[in-house]
């Protein structure tokens, strides 16, 4: 990185900052700061899937035959109930280990299941081995279960904060049910739902941080070896132990986004407030 | 084993490990409370300093992740190890993670709580405590009987869910403690009978049950106290499990 400075720069910083800035952009910094894509990917990615998600299950827990209310109470109620990590964790073992259990269905022969002397998977040949991206994809729809049930939570209050008139307008004119839900009862009910949505977004954002344990080599985990105690044979002890400092810099991190978030969801409130007549409807 | 039998001796498995996270909870919530009390009068107070101060560690902690935050914290601690807590004798205490877990939850719970209890100071009527103030009460007098008992009925709800939050964020903890003569959590636990078996199903559900059943305790307490303390009013709502956690 220094060598793309002129050489003029060059010689005015001094020895030290030339030091730490040779410091901050070797490669493992790099790739440090790369990583950053990975926790970005998951957040929107993850929102995308809990949005969805939540709308689904809220409009099937406010509007649906018994056994789909039902279903759709269980899991906004369940996965509220259990903390996050627990699910995020929960849910890709799971997912994987089921599809290992459908291809072993197929692929295993007692001879081979035999041989084996794991408990799982059934057979080698059954072993679904997943990749870095398969593990970050899998982390985010995770996270989406689990957020998109305080999303379905959030939603299904809006949805009841909608002005009946309104619903019983656009039925009076002559729409569907489907048609009063998507033209009418959805398009109204973001007003309500924005500040808890806003909230929810604010807890996903947070949970991006454990992505790490989904063997994800995110920002957590290379804060943490960029940030041991680091010796080597020929320079000797490069730096002592750093790592609170390089936590320090991911804390500041979520603080920012944090921070962007907050403007951007009071932007956006006063925007699809416009011309509306209500002064403070917080659905959540 | 029939399928019962096996859920069971899940269940027993479990217990003690459950029994810690009751501990992480029960040892943060008291001590955060309290200071929750001070931190929320100091982001309401007139002085511009202290309220910078009180609103600069409210957004700091609650804008972050308490995973990152305890990490942060781990590690900072072990830094001071040599230097601060080794020479006066305390580091068998200090780096003990039935210390340093609450401590750092304490830290966390306090700005949440904080956040709660000053959104609802807000929502005082000037008129009450200006009356107070003409009966010549003082400061302290009129905290305590006219502020404090409305703060508390307004925020009780909103606790109720920190609480569980906070209940819920004690799974976090071993991922970056250690682990101390067999004194595992939940979420420890459940990960090392996983390991063992691969029985991602059965380990992670009584574990997820666990904590669903506590969480419905704490919700049934909160509730119990939040009748007591709205037995005024005819008919009070209940408390309900809903996002108040950043709504104050």
């Amino acid at each position: 990185m220094l060598d793309l400075l002129p050489q003029w720069m060059r010689d005015g910083i001094g020895d030290d900052v030339a030091f730490w800035i040779g410091y901050f952009t070797n490669g493992k910094h790099l790739a440090w700061y790369a990583s950053v894509q990975f926790t970005l990917f998951a957040g929107l990615f993850g929102a995308c899937v809990a949005l969805a998600l939540g709308l689904l299950a809220a409009a099937a827990r406010n509007g649906g035959p018994w056994p789909v209310r039902f279903v759709a109470a269980g899991y906004i109620n369940i996965v509220r109930g259990v903390p996050d990590v627990l699910f995020f964790l929960f849910f890709p073992l799971a997912f994987e280990q089921a599809v290992e259990w459908l291809w072993a269905t197929q692929v295993c022969t007692p001879e081979s299941i035999a041989a084996n002397p794991n408990p799982w998977p059934p057979c080698i040949e059954a072993n679904w081995r997943l990749s870095t991206v398969e593990y970050l994809i899998m982390a985010s729809v995770s996270l989406g279960i689990v957020y998109g049930a305080f999303t379905a939570n959030v939603i299904s209050g809006a949805l009841l904060a909608v002005p009946r008139g309104q619903l019983e307008a656009a039925r009076a004119f002559g729409m569907s049910r489907m048609q009063v839900l998507w033209r009418v009862h959805v398009r109204q009910m973001w007003i309500y739902a924005l500040p808890g949505l806003s909230n929810v977004w604010m807890l996903l954002v947070k949970a991006t941080a454990l992505l790490s344990l989904l063997q994800i080599l995110d920002f957590v985990t290379l804060a943490q070896r960029l940030g041991a105690a680091n010796y080597s044979a020929i320079a000797g002890l490069v730096h002592e132990d750093w790592r609170w400092r390089y936590y320090l810099v991911l804390l500041i991190f979520y603080i920012l986004v944090t921070f962007v978030s907050e403007k951007a969801f009071a932007a956006l409130n006063r925007r699809v407030r416009r011309g509306m007549p209500i002064l403070d409807g917080n659905a959540a | 084993m029939s399928f019962i039998a096996v859920i069971l001796n899940e269940i027993q498995l479990l217990a003690r490990p459950a029994l810690l996270n009751i501990y992480f909870a029960a040892a943060a919530i008291p001590v955060g409370f309290v200071l929750a009390i001070f931190l929320a009068l100091g982001k309401a107070s007139h002085n511009r300093l202290i309220t910078a101060l009180s609103r600069g560690y409210i957004y700091f902690f609650r804008g972050s992740p308490f995973f990152i935050q305890l990490f942060a914290f781990y590690s900072f601690v072990l830094t001071l190890n040599m230097s601060v807590w080794r020479p006066l004798g305390i580091d068998w205490l200090i780096l003990h993670p039935l210390f340093l877990g609450p401590a750092i939850l304490t830290l966390n719970t306090t700005a949440y709580t904080a956040e709660i209890l000053y959104g609802a100071l807000a929502t005082v009527p000037r008129g009450e405590v200006e009356a107070a103030r003409a009966f010549g009460m003082t400061q302290a007098q009129r905290f305590r009987s006219i502020v404090w008992p409305h703060v508390i009925r307004i925020a009780w709800p909103a606790y109720t869910n920190e609480v569980v939050f906070l209940f819920h964020a004690t799974a976090l903890i071993y991922f970056t403690l250690p682990v101390i003569g067999g004194q595992q959590d939940l979420m420890n636990k459940a990960g090392e009978l996983f390991e063992r078996d691969y029985n991602v199903f059965l380990h992670y559900s009584v574990a997820a049950l666990y904590f669903l059943a506590i969480s419905l305790v704490i919700f049934y307490a909160f509730g119990l106290v939040y009748r007591h303390l709205m037995r005024h009013m005819p008919q009070a709502a209940p408390a309900k499990f809903s996002m108040r956690r950043f709504m104050t």
